[in-house]
């Protein structure tokens, strides 16, 4: 399940009103979410919740539903 | 005739291969139900596949597979992050090393002697065919496994044949090994639809190979390319164009066939064209040319370095593409020109990435953005610039791409274009339908396979046999490797 938080961050980086973003979700099915964007979702997450990812960990994420694990793994530190 | 002949590797359009390929398909199907022995002699004939071309060079699959099924393995066994990146470290330097070796040694020591001014005669160093698409292969799989992806696979047969299968050894696709490695050990089921997508690629295979390539190449593409100022302007251009679509049947013809033959005893490997010219930019190219490298560059390359330096926003991505397509230029050859035609596609998308917020205000202010006349645009002028870095690719000497541009400027002669297609009618013709089919709407494909699937058997081997027909009237007496074996 994605958060409301995640969700909106992610949202307003590709400037999308609304998108059902689910766990398996990927970015090519999300319009505007390709591999030059995606930095900037990574450093919007990272900002907004103040959390720090390492590269390795950025690079597994295959789904939404990845990132959102490891968000909650950062927070729940 | 069956053992290793130098310069002469086992191509898929050689009758050679015709002949044997159809003793293996008999063979195979007789092995349906047995695993092990299917399996062991897909193996086999792989390597008698990659003998034929490369002789007892083959042995470095061995070497490959060995070298790289226990460092996954290794990499998996501990949960140590300063271990795991050791193993991948070196698991790395030994693949880049012997690719290095075979391939960049003596364009090294040219490089070196002729900034010191020396002489140099190269060393007798033989270039296995397919070493680069097999070490990049192989590397996949490592990086998967280090990234806990993929988990490293327990069967060291698997992952020989994953290594050495032999319709994608010589030039890719550089398949997943997550996609392959699943369909080792299932029985081969071949659909009704799969099978008519066979027949389709191996017939579209052979006449974007055999009949327009080889054929606009040796008739035409090449005598210019070879003495750009004996001819007018427009016939280095339409040499320029002709270049570009040869290499583009080339390359997607050899994939088409690779992926058509493996296709027809079971195994789906990854698509590697999808209408490269419809391109709207030159990153949208890169999204449909040569796909299984530009997934491969984009994976292990690009977004690492995109992602350590990505505080940096926008430049991080300028870094990181810039430098994914010089190394991109240097894995295709080693000469300059490679690596200059990486650099120019390094250069043409970072300018994208930086002038991108200005661009679409003025396209907006002029009331064109996001209109058919603002994609036609973009279509045309990303042609363009992906033929201008295809004529760096093909000419190893700098000055014939300034002589070519030259004369287009200079000595253009419009009027040639006539007596062009009254002289060289069967060229110009292959040029245009080479061009128009690529424009037609990719539904046709879809509808062609779906038409072929619901023939009979017989229709379907009909149809084979008029392509096979077809390409053996067009076929020069002379071999023609597939360009991309040199890589």
């Amino acid at each position: 399940m994605i958060s409301q938080g995640l969700k909106e961050v992610i949202l307003k980086q590709l400037n999308l009103d609304d998108f059902d973003l689910k766990d398996e979700t990927i970015a090519p099915e999300v319009p505007g979410w390709d591999s030059l964007n995606h930095i900037n979702i990574i450093l919007a997450v990272e900002e907004k919740f103040k959390v720090k990812f390492k590269s390795y960990e950025l690079l597994r994420l295959k789904c939404v539903g990845d990132l959102q694990k490891m968000l909650d793994s950062k927070l729940n530190k | 005739m069956l053992s290793f002949t130098p310069d002469d590797p086992l191509i898929f359009t050689t009758g050679l291969f015709l002949i044997l390929f159809f003793f293996f398909l008999l063979i195979y199907n007789f092995l349906l139900k047995k695993p092990s022995l299917r399996i062991g002699f897909l193996i086999l004939f792989s390597f008698y596949f990659y003998y034929k071309s490369t002789g007892y060079y083959a042995s470095i699959l061995i070497v490959s597979a060995i070298i790289n099924f226990f460092f996954a393995k290794w990499i998996a066994s501990t949960e140590n992050f300063s271990v795991k990146r050791l193993h991948l470290f070196l698991a790395v330097i030994i693949n880049i090393g012997i690719l290095a070796y075979f391939k960049y040694t003596n364009f090294i020591l040219q490089t070196f002697s002729d900034i010191a001014n020396k002489d140099f005669s190269p060393l007798d160093i033989f270039l296995p065919i397919g070493i680069s698409f097999y070490t990049f292969k192989s590397l996949n799989y490592v990086f998967d496994v280090y990234f806990d992806t993929l988990k490293p696979t327990g069967s060291f047969r698997n992952f020989l044949l994953y290594v050495s299968f032999f319709p994608n050894i010589l030039a890719g696709p550089i398949d997943r090994a997550s996609d392959f490695l699943p369909q080792i050990e299932k029985e081969p089921f071949i659909s009704k639809e799969d099978f008519g997508k066979a027949i389709f690629l191996i017939c579209l295979g052979l006449i974007k190979k055999v009949v327009i390539a080889d054929y606009i190449s040796i008739n035409f593409v090449d005598r210019i390319f070879d003495f750009p100022l004996r001819y007018t302007g427009v016939e280095n251009l339409l040499a320029v164009y002709g270049y570009v679509l040869q290499i583009y049947c080339d390359f997607s013809g050899y994939s088409d066939l690779a992926i058509g033959i493996a296709l027809l005893f079971g195994f789906k490997l990854m698509e590697n064209f999808n209408y490269p010219f419809k391109a709207t930019s030159i990153a949208d190219f890169w999204r449909r040319w040569h796909i299984s490298l530009s997934k491969w560059l984009l994976d292990y390359l690009f977004r690492p370095i995109q992602m350590k330096y990505r505080t940096l926003r926008t430049f991080s991505n300028v870094i990181a593409v810039f430098i994914t397509f010089l190394i991109c230029g240097i894995w295709h050859g080693a000469g300059w020109n490679f690596i200059l035609w990486g650099a120019m596609h390094g250069f043409m998308m970072s300018f994208a990435m930086l002038i991108q917020k200005p661009r679409v205000k003025i396209l907006t202010a002029l009331k064109i953005y996001n209109t058919k006349f603002h994609k036609f645009l973009q279509v045309f002028i990303t042609f363009h610039l992906v033929a201008l870095s295809f004529m760096v690719f093909k000419n190893r000497e700098f000055q014939s791409v300034i002589d070519m541009l030259d004369q287009m400027v200079t000595f253009f002669h419009g009027e040639v274009f006539i007596q062009f297609v009254e002289q060289l009618p069967l060229i110009f013709g292959l040029i245009v339908i080479g061009y128009l089919f690529h424009f037609l709407p990719s539904r046709l494909e879809k509808f062609s396979i779906k038409f072929i699937s619901s023939f009979p058997l017989f229709g379907k081997v009909l149809l084979l046999v008029i392509a096979i027909w077809i390409a053996a009237q067009f076929k020069s007496a002379d071999i023609q490797p597939f360009i991309y074996f040199q890589f």
